[in-house]
């Protein structure tokens, strides 16, 4: 088993670790992954994944417009500017 | 208020037949907050609460109105602005909504201290209630009246159920609309109840379960109540829980056979590995779940609009707590492009191969376990383990959560004075045979409980 490139997934994942967190994590997650190795002997290249633990049959609904939650209160939780969103800039 | 099975002593039917005084509310209320300076059930109680029989909700699930924060400072402050199916269904029943209840942040953890406000086990408040639905046992357990709906993704229900000494039951995957819950790993997450009596959850499932247009994983079935003779026990499962409660479970289980059903033994092929195959799969889902929580759109804001995003980003999510930031991390590593085969898919392959030889078990039984390998531990020996052995310690409540199967938890011994509870699993869709068990066996048994707040 190779090391986790614990810096390359934080940046990805948007994560900081403080030196302490860092520290405490990198023995913590050697372990973990040493324990979902474990899963490396299963005998089964037979099964299909099962995404769902039950049959779910595609379903869709008709595009028909419908009253739910007004705009407003969709956006209600976000410092807006006239009606957009205010984000960071990219 | 639904009064079908009025004819069986569920408390929801003994507490609809009362006359309510008309400060009921008031006189439970100041209660409930009094008790919870020293439990910590409640992050939120409803102070607008008059009327119906009572209901919490885990604070993952979103109740209109009021704050919900899945136990995460990332959360702090939002308030959803529309209710969960399950909870829309209950409030048009005429139930109470009385308040959200404590949880591991985002359901990550299984003794309810992932969280800023940790909850206290009724019994003893040095020991934890479980988790991760914690505060929903805890109120089961202090409240006479009531019904928690929760949250189980790989056995939030049943592990604090039987932690605090209450009924747990976790629904088939896609019978209780998932919509308004606050996700944690889609294909395994399941809306279910803990009340103080199996019929309860009955009543209560019947107004939630079915089909929702705004979840397409809800399912359109009806489900049955096949009672089965045969309980399964799988091998080695005894050796590797404490002795004093595997001790207890045999006598549980000498009583059940001399009741009448036949007790077997029974092998599952790399059941144990379905543990590490369930960590891979919610770990996975929930690295992409957490992925919205940047800082602007829920919850806690970051108002750095002039930082670049990466760092604006980076800045917000630094609130995670430590077990979150360790499921995203690892969670992200396992769904990369050069392993994801590795770990990913394989776990995926390990869940069809479960729920298949399960699933051939189940047909002609039940499998039954202690719910947990030990009472409730102290607060300090839980925040001692290490993950891998925290993780471990759900190796009885993994299974059925990793292939849907439902199952329900309910207290059976008392061992110096603290809850053991017992784990029935059946097939999918069986649900309610589940709940007639337990009916059963409230008959002959009787739950005790510390205190009884809001009694009539």
């Amino acid at each position: 088993m190779e090391g986790l490139p614990i810096d390359s997934l934080c940046k990805v994942s948007r994560i900081a670790l403080t030196e302490e967190e860092k520290a405490r994590m990198e023995k913590e997650l050697e372990e973990i992954l040493e324990y979902f190795d474990s899963i490396s002997d299963v005998d089964c290249d037979s099964y299909d994944p099962a995404y769902h633990p039950v049959e779910i049959q595609p379903k869709f609904r008709e595009d028909e417009v419908e009253e739910y939650i007004s705009a407003d209160e969709m956006i209600s939780q976000t410092k807006t500017y006239r009606f957009f969103v205010v984000g960071p800039k990219i | 208020m639904d009064l079908r099975y009025s004819g069986t002593m569920g408390m929801i039917s003994e507490f609809a037949a009362s006359e309510l005084p008309k400060d009921y509310y008031a006189n439970l209320l100041s209660e409930i907050k009094e008790i919870n300076k020293k439990l910590n059930a409640f992050n939120v109680v409803n102070e607008g609460i008059s009327s119906g029989f009572p209901f919490s909700v885990k604070d993952n699930i979103c109740v209109k109105g009021f704050e919900a924060t899945a136990g995460s400072r990332m959360l702090k402050g939002y308030i959803p602005p529309f209710n969960a199916t399950a909870v829309e269904r209950l409030l048009a029943k005429d139930y109470g909504f009385v308040g959200k209840t404590a949880m591991d942040e985002f359901g990550f953890g299984s003794f309810g201290i992932n969280t800023d406000r940790i909850a206290r086990n009724p019994f003893d408040t040095d020991r934890v209630a479980g988790g991760s639905s914690s505060g929903a046992a805890v109120a089961t357990a202090i409240l006479k009246y009531h019904v928690a709906m929760c949250e189980s993704t790989g056995g939030s229900i049943a592990n604090p159920a039987a932690n605090c000494g209450v009924v747990g039951f976790t629904p088939t995957y896609g019978v209780i609309s998932r919509y308004g819950l606050i996700d944690y790993s889609n294909s395994l997450d399941k809306i279910g109840f803990m009340a103080r009596k199996a019929e309860d959850i009955r009543t209560v499932l019947d107004v939630v379960r079915g089909p929702d247009k705004r979840d397409t994983t809800s399912v359109d079935r009806q489900i049955t109540g096949v009672k089965k003779s045969r309980l399964y026990i799988i091998k080695g499962t005894l050796e590797k829980v404490d002795k004093e409660v595997a001790l207890s479970f045999s006598k549980f289980i000498d009583k059940l056979g001399s009741e009448g059903y036949e007790i077997k033994e029974v092998s599952v092929e790399d059941i144990e590995k379905s543990i590490p195959a369930y960590y891979i799969i919610s770990m996975a889902e929930a690295s992409t779940n957490l992925a919205k929580y940047n800082g602007y759109k829920y919850g806690l804001k970051n108002e750095n609009f002039v930082e670049q995003y990466n760092d604006f980003f980076t800045e917000a999510r630094a609130n995670f707590g430590i077990e979150a930031k360790r499921r995203i991390i690892l969670g992200t590593f396992v769904r990369s492009a050069n392993v994801k085969g590795r770990y990913y898919y394989r776990a995926l392959k390990i869940r069809a191969k479960i729920i298949e030889r399960m699933s051939a078990i189940l047909q002609d039984g039940f499998i039954i376990s202690p719910t947990l390998p030990m009472k409730a531990p102290k607060l300090e020996e839980a925040q001692r383990l290490p993950p891998v052995k925290a993780y471990m310690s759900d190796f009885l409540n993994i299974p059925p959560n990793l292939g849907g199967f439902p199952h329900i938890s309910f207290p059976f011994d008392y061992i110096d004075g603290l809850p053991i509870g017992a784990q029935i699993i059946t097939s999918h869709f069986n649900d309610y045979a589940l709940l007639d068990f337990a009916s059963e066996w409230e008959k002959q048994f009787e739950y005790r409980f510390k205190y009884n707040l809001g009694s009539l």
